[in-house]
């Protein structure tokens, strides 16, 4: 084949690799080392950096899952319940609280938290749901409906 | 910050200062809740990250009790790194050698493995009998309940009280009692 | 040198390209070299930032008009414009005017000056009364600075900025300075009551500068200096004993992260429970907290109301003074606004 102008010698590089290794060099910018700049090394670290990412998202569900149950467990122990009489308790008096605001009000507004346990410790002193150091005399000051009804 | 402000955070993130008598107590059960206070799981104000962790004084540690045969069976592995340099010591054995040592290791194995389980440890103390000193001991200002009752000790009953002990059954004359 | 001109065309051609993006599914290889180009040029001589006014579709009147329906407000045109004048624009205009040869004419009552004060006097009846009302227990030094944290210059041009009054302002400083803002401010509180009244510039003002302080802890701004003195004095007042410190609990005492809780009790009854890192200051804790009680701002008590419609009319007796505060005078005080409001 006989090229007539120069033209035709050049050749097409094809599409521009920069905005690939851009994309990859952009998730690795947080990376220490070589890791961080050269690309072949980038990008085995963003592949698992990015599987680690999406396990993390049901990690994340599990740990903030954990934690929000110990302080629901540490609340309601500073008065003598333990959580699982506590959650029993107050779903049975229809009290539809969520875990997350269980736990918040144990952490910032221990008042409401403690009448909370009063009524816990009430449902479970009439329904005998039994457990460690259970006082009648604690909610002798809690009137609730079924107490109205027996008298 | 106001001062008003700075003495709310001093005073819910306070180290407070427990006392634990460790009198007849098994010193693994005992150690997961004295890990519960040493990292302060117990606040609900608890969060790994931040530091709200309390002091455990623990006291008469050499009067720890283990159930059934561990005083003779649990043993405490040891390797110096080298070549056949591995060792187990009877519970016994090093009970005799360093009172606070057992129960070191049970709340040391409790605490989990993390970075942070050094520096709680540091902040347990313990003792092998009642003598603390002085200063440790104004610092406490809360006692952790016992996990186990206390049983009394047939040593501990007066003659009068042994006497008045309701009888079952009356020995025999001739029966001798050796 | 065209790009550094118009640094609008930077966006113009990344926009343009990103489009073309569809037709031709990558980038093409000139791109990158030329955005990093763009990237240089910026850097060495950053874009200047413009007024407005300078964009072609800029309608100062509609502007003007939309201002005071962006606020639910009915301004008087003429009066709005002479709010928004600062002097030093007028000043510029008339130099701009001799320069040319025009003959200057007298624009003395143009400009807002004249009506800061005003505003700032509407302004400050209204906040001390509004604060005096819902604050009937709290002394008057603490309204006093409070007032004057919603009045400083700091506060004001912050609202005046977020109203959306910066770029209608005219004057000689952009971007333009706290203290022009702080003064629009004023002057803009006076062109609404000049045009709607006293009682809608009453109800403005509480929506837009009282509600400044709902996130802050209102005893922050007034710091009381000798706590325990302060709550001695009123005792005398009161005529009851002095209050008796007590350590109620400690923690860690010999150590550097000592606590310490001290409960103040008259009567052996509490009134008021402060903590700290040495005995002094959990004092002086438990004696602000006691105070905080009675003034009513502790963290159980306050609650803002940001809804009520007083009559800006009255003029407001001040509260009592920290000297001279006791529970009677202040039982007569509050009754005495009551019969007043109604």
């Amino acid at each position: 084949m006989v090229f007539q102008t120069i033209v035709n010698y050049t050749y097409n590089k094809g599409p521009d690799q920069f905005w690939k290794t851009r994309r990859i060099l952009k998730l690795s910018s947080h990376f220490y080392g070589r890791r961080r700049n050269c690309y072949r090394n980038a990008i085995r670290g963003v592949w698992r950096s990015l599987r680690h990412c999406t396990l993390g998202r049901q990690d994340k569900k599990r740990d903030m899952k954990e934690l929000q149950d110990l302080r629901i467990h540490a609340g309601s122990m500073e008065h003598g319940l333990p959580r699982g009489i506590f959650k029993e308790s107050i779903e049975r008096c229809l009290i539809l609280l969520n875990r997350k605001i269980l736990a918040d009000l144990a952490v910032w507004e221990p008042r409401t938290f403690k009448a909370l346990t009063d009524v816990a410790k009430a449902k479970a002193l009439e329904d005998k749901l039994e457990y460690d150091g259970m006082k009648s005399e604690d909610v002798s000051h809690f009137i609730h409906r079924g107490l109205l009804k027996k008298k | 910050m106001s001062a008003w402000a700075r003495t709310k955070q001093w005073n819910t993130f306070t180290r407070i200062w427990h006392l634990f008598d460790a009198t007849w107590q098994n010193p693994i059960d005992c150690a997961e809740t004295i890990g519960l206070y040493l990292k302060g799981m117990y606040k609900p104000i608890y969060h790994p990250m931040s530091d709200c962790g309390d002091h455990v004084v623990v006291i008469n540690t050499k009067k720890i009790a283990f159930p059934g045969q561990d005083w003779r069976w649990r043993a405490y592995y040891h390797h110096t790194g080298y070549a056949k340099g591995a060792s187990y010591t009877r519970a016994w054995e090093l009970h005799d050698k360093d009172p606070t040592l057992i129960f070191k290791k049970a709340v040391y194995s409790k605490l989990g493995n993390n970075l942070q389980r050094r520096y709680t440890m540091q902040r347990l103390h313990l003792f092998a009998d009642e003598k603390v000193p002085e200063d440790i001991m104004k610092n406490i200002t809360n006692q952790i309940r016992p996990i186990k009752i206390v049983p009394r000790t047939l040593d501990t009953y007066s003659q009068e009280e042994i006497k008045s002990f309701p009888k079952i059954f009356d020995y025999p004359k001739d029966y001798i009692i050796r | 040198m065209l790009l550094i001109v118009l640094p609008n065309l930077q966006e113009e051609v990344v926009a343009l390209y990103s489009c073309s993006r569809k037709k031709y599914r990558e980038y093409h290889r000139f791109f990158s070299p030329l955005l990093k180009q763009l990237k240089r040029r910026q850097i060495i001589a950053p874009p200047p930032i413009n007024h407005r006014n300078t964009y072609l579709e800029w309608n100062y009147e509609a502007e003007l008009y939309s201002f005071g329906k962006r606020l639910g407000e009915e301004f008087d045109n003429e009066l709005l414009r002479q709010a928004l004048m600062q002097r030093s624009y007028l000043k510029k205009l008339e130099e701009e005017q001799k320069r040319v040869g025009i003959e200057v004419s007298s624009n003395e009552n143009v400009d807002n000056v004249c009506m800061i004060p005003k505003g700032e006097e509407i302004l400050q009846n209204f906040t001390l009364l509004y604060l005096r009302h819902i604050l009937p227990r709290f002394p008057e030094e603490g309204i006093q600075s409070i007032k004057d944290h919603l009045m400083s210059e700091e506060t004001l041009s912050h609202v005046c900025f977020h109203i959306g009054a910066s770029e209608l302002i005219l004057c000689e400083d952009f971007p333009v300075e706290k203290s022009t803002l702080n003064s629009t401010m004023k002057a803009l509180i006076f062109a609404l009551h000049e045009s709607s009244g006293l009682e809608r510039t009453s109800v403005f003002i509480r929506d837009f500068i009282l509600t400044q302080i709902a996130e802050l802890d209102i005893n922050d701004l007034w710091n009381i200096e000798n706590p325990i003195e302060t709550l001695n004095t009123i005792c005398r007042n009161e005529d009851v004993d002095l209050p008796e410190p007590r350590i109620v609990g400690d923690s860690g005492v010999n150590t550097i992260l000592a606590l310490y809780r001290v409960g103040l009790y008259i009567n052996k009854k509490l009134i008021g429970l402060g903590s700290g890192e040495s005995i002094k200051i959990a004092h002086e804790m438990a004696a602000s907290d006691a105070l905080r009680r009675l003034f009513g701002t502790a963290e159980h008590q306050l609650n803002i109301p940001f809804n009520l419609v007083l009559n800006p009319k009255i003029k407001s007796e001040p509260n009592l003074g920290v000297k001279d505060w006791c529970e009677k005078r202040v039982q007569e005080r509050i009754k005495q606004t009551l019969s007043l409001n109604e």
